[in-house]
């Protein structure tokens, strides 16, 4: 650490190394915190977590009854102990809430004032924040499984919707209608992203085994199908051609850079791919379990050197070297299925929701105490008195 | 790893194992304590008791569980490393240990299960409340199990969701049916409240009714007894001091009849009652300071049924069958309703108050003693009065000493005894008030009234009191004929006499029922067995040498004889077989010759040992014999495999003990203190399976319904309809 503060003071690095040092080594240390908690709210299982990207301050919830929640994560008490308040609740007695389980929630890219849910309710609702009313409202013919906006889409606000209908629909929140169907798929859609890098380019995933990637500006059809076995026909039987598993693809998550797209499916595969030709990287992060029949949301870490991934995995979540394929940890603190996690690129932080109702903040251990850092000094203290005698063993005397 | 030494490794496992297999509710303190000793060692040894323990604790059997998850607290408490360990897997562990994953259920046996968990839940409980600041996996857990899986830390019962869940459905069925019956009871109340107030207002009445009668008049017998010291000549006089208040103040005369009338059951006779009467009279007049009363007012009343109060008699005996059937036990059952589903005060109060008057009622009856016997009968002599009469006397004349009514100072003359108890002379001796039948032996003591003056007159046999005392000892024999039928029965005609000399001779006779051999007693029967045939039925023509007539031997003497079974006398069996049995006693059967057990019966001592040397001798060669011809389908290699391929005991490892218990130590169980799982298997439902379910049965079942099929097809396979199928 000093010899990166050093470096960096000496102007000898590159000013991000530092910092994806520094991030690597939270990311690395993550863990569950007593000083940490989040509200519990939702009476059932959690679907959906989307922390929003100006501030990084507020995170929406989406509960199988429907709820929606929004946190405050900052933490502006000075205090080491903070727990995530919620600030707001879509609930059940609120005469908008969505009738079933909601699936995904996101907040809009450019401005908190606004989020979109959709809900196996047939519906996908544009929210106003303020006034927690929708201020739109979509019907569709089945239930919906997932809904994207792009990251960075500055020409367009469209917004992916995957339904169980095969057909994916563009919806535009300028008009406030569907503008748009794009056609292929042969099996329900579980799971829809736009590419942080190009705002016109999108990836679908859906029961048939496939994962399209589609140009929005080119209405005839996608742009190609990812293909776990790169094209190789003598490896796949006559069916399994240009499918990217051999189940159901309920995962799709694109890297912070958008250069790469992770695909998860259950086979128990977890797949990463050259998002610009589709080509199956064929890193090997071994068994990632997974029985989700919905979507599944999974997330990159973001300013780290090498990236990882959190998926997860049955009861735990899984964190993955992105490149080298390598299991690092399992974050076991659920005690249900955990259906989705969310990374914050700011403070390092993983918030993980599943069906025990928890939602689960990971916090990167703060350093030893007993390393001299200056920039850790200000943390240290409440660390120190943080030793905690049930840390200790209690051996009695009687076993000698 | 290679810091372990591998003794100590292999010893605690062994300990683990051991500890965990011993199937007993606590540990075993001192092997614990080793547990305890090589734990502290290191941090390895407590991995690799982790690891055992958690391979222990996933058994499939909730004895081993339960004992690990003692180990575990045993160890949580102490080592900060297990507690690491342990609380990285939490999910898992409250899996195996509190249940909750509904799809893994605790293994069995059930009640170490539950057992299990109580224990499971408080120990939690306990860390959450140590170690629930510095573990937040276990608070998480903590608050997981509270919130998510409900589990109420403060019930003793430690009961989880799906289990509080069955107990209030349970209860809710309960309440269910407790509200249906209640409205029922409701409903029921409603529209018989009225009936059961009809009736009680009836019963009511009724009692009353009787009850007034009675006190007013004379039922109240045996209410006073009079003891006089002075007045020797004044016999008991049974009257009510009611009656003795009336009396006194009365007519003189006017009491005499009412005691005439009411002393039914007084011996006294007219003839004795010239004196008293004078006596009386007198004696009452100086009543101040001749009489001493003692008043012994008994309490119950005692009813009887009379004609007159038949009707009400009637009708409070039917009420009280109601009342006793039906009424009360409906007003039970109605309380006891709304007793157990709590209901307003209204009703319970209403229904409480029915079933206090109903057994207030019922209560009043039975003080009122009424005497249905006496009903009873006459009920069931009522319509055979007539018909009796009828079969005694039909061949009697009509008119010739008969008569239906005689006058009271004629019934002397007639040989008659005074029968103040028949409602007619009654009914003219004091028409204003009715009479009590009493169901006195009247008869046998008007006989006794009767003797001095009739004796005479009974030695001729031609007079109508010789029959009269004929037929009253036979009355008498059957006294419950002894009523006012009998007495107008009584006279009869002189005509019919024959009785005394037939009554001797029928003495000595024996009793037969009659046959056609009596019928035909003394005579010559010609046709007896004879057949007569027509053969043809001709008009004019007739087969020639056709015989008219055949002679049955076995018919003719049929007619004339009697077959008369004798069976002989019957003797109790006193001896009993005595033979030893198995269990040490003796055969307690009392067969007459042959014991279907031990052979026939034969003298025996006390210990069952033969009298006889020489039955002892063939005793001793029957069981050798017996011994050596053991049947063959017994051949211990065959009956060893028919039991271990049917898995029952068919007696051969009785027989052949040392063979067969060779074979059982190699089949010893690996953990003999854990509680068998399988042999739980063994219940009703199991032992009919094996039975309906094994594969001979079943083949039998297939066939005989191939066989039904098949025989179906060839019967009809020539119509298209049922060819098909």
């Amino acid at each position: 650490m000093l010899s990166f503060l050093y470096a960096r003071q000496s102007g000898v690095d590159d000013p991000v190394r530092l910092r994806r040092a520094e991030s690597t080594r939270r990311v690395l240390s993550l863990e569950l915190n007593h000083n940490r908690d989040v509200d519990r709210i939702h009476g059932n299982g959690i679907n959906t977590l989307d922390i929003e990207v100006i501030d990084g301050r507020y995170m929406l919830s989406g509960g199988s009854d429907g709820v929606i929640v929004i946190y405050d994560l900052e933490n502006n008490s000075k205090k080491p102990q903070y727990t995530c308040k919620a600030i707001c609740t879509v609930g059940r007695s609120s005469r908008h809430v969505h009738k079933f389980s909601v699936e995904t929630v996101q907040w809009y890219p450019h401005d908190t004032g606004m989020f979109v849910s959709s809900s196996f309710d047939k519906t996908m609702k544009v929210w106003d924040t303020e006034t927690l009313k929708p201020a739109e409202e979509f019907q569709f013919d089945g239930n919906v499984y997932c809904h994207h906006m792009s990251p960075v889409a500055r020409k367009h606000s469209l917004v992916a919707v995957g339904t169980k209908d095969p057909k994916v629909q563009l919806c535009d929140l300028k008009s406030g209608s569907r503008i748009h169907i794009l056609q292929g798929h042969r099996g329900e859609i579980l799971s829809v992203r736009w590419s942080p890098r190009y705002d016109h380019i999108l990836a679908t995933a859906s029961t048939d085994s496939r994962v399209r990637i589609w140009d929005v500006r080119r209405a005839s059809g996608s742009l190609f199908t990812l293909d776990q076995h790169n094209g190789d026909k003598s490896k796949a039987s006559s069916e399994a051609v240009n499918t990217a598993h051999n189940g159901r693809v309920n995962g799709l998550c694109f890297t912070a850079d958008g250069l790469h797209l992770l695909t998860t499916g259950t086979d128990d595969r977890m797949r990463l791919w050259n998002s610009a030709t589709g080509e199956n990287t064929l890193v090997n992060y071994g068994k990632v379990v997974n029985e989700s029949r919905k979507g599944l949301k999974f997330t990159v870490s973001r300013g780290c050197s090498p990236e990882f991934v959190f998926v997860p995995c049955g009861s735990a979540v899984a964190v993955y070297g992105l490149h080298s394929g390598e299991l690092i940890t399992m974050l076991r603190g659920h005690y249900n299925n955990v259906d989705c996690c969310e990374f914050h690129p700011d403070y390092q932080e993983l918030y993980s929701g599943g069906k025990d109702c928890n939602i689960l903040a990971w916090v990167p251990v703060l350093r030893q105490p007993d390393i001299e850092d200056d920039e850790t000094n200000s943390k240290r203290g409440g660390t120190q008195a943080a030793i905690n005698p049930a840390f200790e063993d209690a051996w009695s005397s009687d076993e000698d | 790893m290679s810091k372990m030494d591998q003794t100590m490794r292999d010893k605690l496992s062994q300990l683990v194992e051991e500890l965990t297999t011993s199937g007993e509710p606590q540990l075993n303190q001192d092997k614990m304590k080793e547990v305890k000793k090589l734990c502290k060692v290191s941090t390895d040894y407590v991995d690799h008791f982790y690891h055992l323990i958690m391979t222990q604790l996933n058994q499939e059997h909730a004895e081993i569980r339960l004992s690990a998850f003692q180990m575990v607290s045993e160890i949580f408490s102490r080592s900060h490393h297990f507690r690491d360990l342990l609380i990285t897997n939490f999910q898992e562990f409250l899996e195996l240990t509190v249940e909750t994953d509904t799809e893994q259920p605790l293994p069995p046996p059930k009640e170490v299960a539950r057992k299990l968990r109580t224990l499971a839940i408080q120990t939690v409980q306990s860390w959450h409340a140590t170690y629930g600041e510095a573990y937040k996996k276990l608070s998480l857990g903590y608050h997981f199990l509270k919130q998510i899986k409900k589990v109420d830390f403060h019930d003793v019962e430690a009961r989880t969701l799906a289990e509080r869940k069955r107990q209030e459905e349970k209860q809710k069925r309960l309440e269910r049916i407790y509200k249906e019956k209640l409205e029922k009871a409701k409903q029921e109340m409603e529209e018989m409240t009225t009936e059961i107030e009809e009736t009680l207002t009836e019963i009511n009445n009724c009692i009353k009714l009787l009850a007034t009668d009675d006190l007013n008049l004379f039922n109240e017998e045996a209410a006073v007894s009079k003891t006089s010291a002075a007045a020797e000549n004044i016999p008991d006089q049974p009257c009510c001091s009611k009656d003795l208040s009336n009396e006194q103040n009365g007519e003189m005369t006017e009491k005499k009849k009412d005691e005439g009338q009411t002393d039914k059951c007084s011996d006294e006779s007219d003839t004795e009652e010239v004196p008293d009467e004078d006596a009386f009279l007198r004696s009452t007049g100086l009543m101040s300071y001749k009489y001493q009363l003692e008043l012994n007012v008994s309490t119950d009343l005692k009813l009887r049924e009379t004609e007159e109060n038949e009707a009400l008699v009637n009708t409070v005996r039917d009420l009280h069958r109601l009342i006793t059937t039906r009424h009360l036990p409906l007003v039970q059952s109605w309380i006891q309703v709304f007793t157990k589903v709590g209901v307003e005060e209204e009703l319970m109060r209403t229904a409480t108050e029915l079933k206090k008057s109903l057994e207030h009622a019922l209560r009043k009856h039975d003080f009122l003693h009424i005497d249905y016997k006496n009903r009873e009968r006459r009920v069931m002599r009522a319509p055979e009065d007539e018909e009796d009469d009828d079969d005694d006397f039909v061949d009697v004349p009509e008119k010739e000493g008969y008569e239906p009514h005689i006058p009271e100072h004629l019934r002397t003359e007639y040989g008659l005894d005074e029968t103040p108890s028949t409602s007619t002379s009654g009914a003219k001796a004091k028409p204003s008030k009715p009479v009590v039948k009493h169901p006195v032996p009247r008869v046998s003591s008007s006989l006794s009234l009767l003797k001095r003056k009739m004796h005479d007159e009974e030695q001729d046999p031609t007079c109508a009191a010789a029959t009269l005392r004929v037929l009253k000892q036979r009355l008498c024999s059957t006294p419950s004929t002894s009523l006012s039928g009998s007495s107008t029965g009584v006279t009869v005609s002189s005509s019919d006499q024959a009785g005394i000399s037939k009554d001797e001779a029928s003495v000595k006779a024996p009793v037969i029922p009659f046959g056609v051999d009596l019928y035909y007693w003394g005579e010559e029967q010609l046709t007896a067995g004879k057949i007569i045939k027509n053969a043809s039925q001709h008009q004019f023509w007739v087969p020639h040498e056709v015989e008219e007539e055949v002679v049955n031997e076995e018919l003719s003497a049929e007619m004339k004889s009697r077959y008369i079974t004798f069976a002989g006398e019957f003797k109790p069996v006193e001896h009993k077989c005595k033979a030893p049995m198995p269990n040490g006693s003796l055969c307690e059967r009392q067969d007459r010759v042959k014991c279907p057990f031990h052979g026939p019966i034969i003298p025996r001592d006390e210990l069952g040992r033969p009298v006889n040397p020489e039955d002892a001798l063939r005793l001793e060669k029957e069981k050798r014999k017996r011994e050596e011809d053991q049947p063959d389908w017994r051949d211990p290699e065959l009956m060893r495999e028919i039991e271990a391929a049917t898995g029952e005991d068919l007696g051969s490892s009785k027989l052949y003990g040392k063979g067969k218990n060779a074979n059982k130590g190699k089949s010893k169980k690996k953990y003999p203190n854990l509680t068998d799982l399988k042999q739980n298997a063994s219940t009703s439902r199991s032992r009919l399976e094996k039975k309906v379910f094994n594969k001979s049965s079943m083949r039998r079942v297939t066939e005989v319904m191939n066989k039904m099929d098949k025989r179906k097809h060839e019967k009809f396979s020539n119509q298209f309809n049922y060819a098909l199928n």
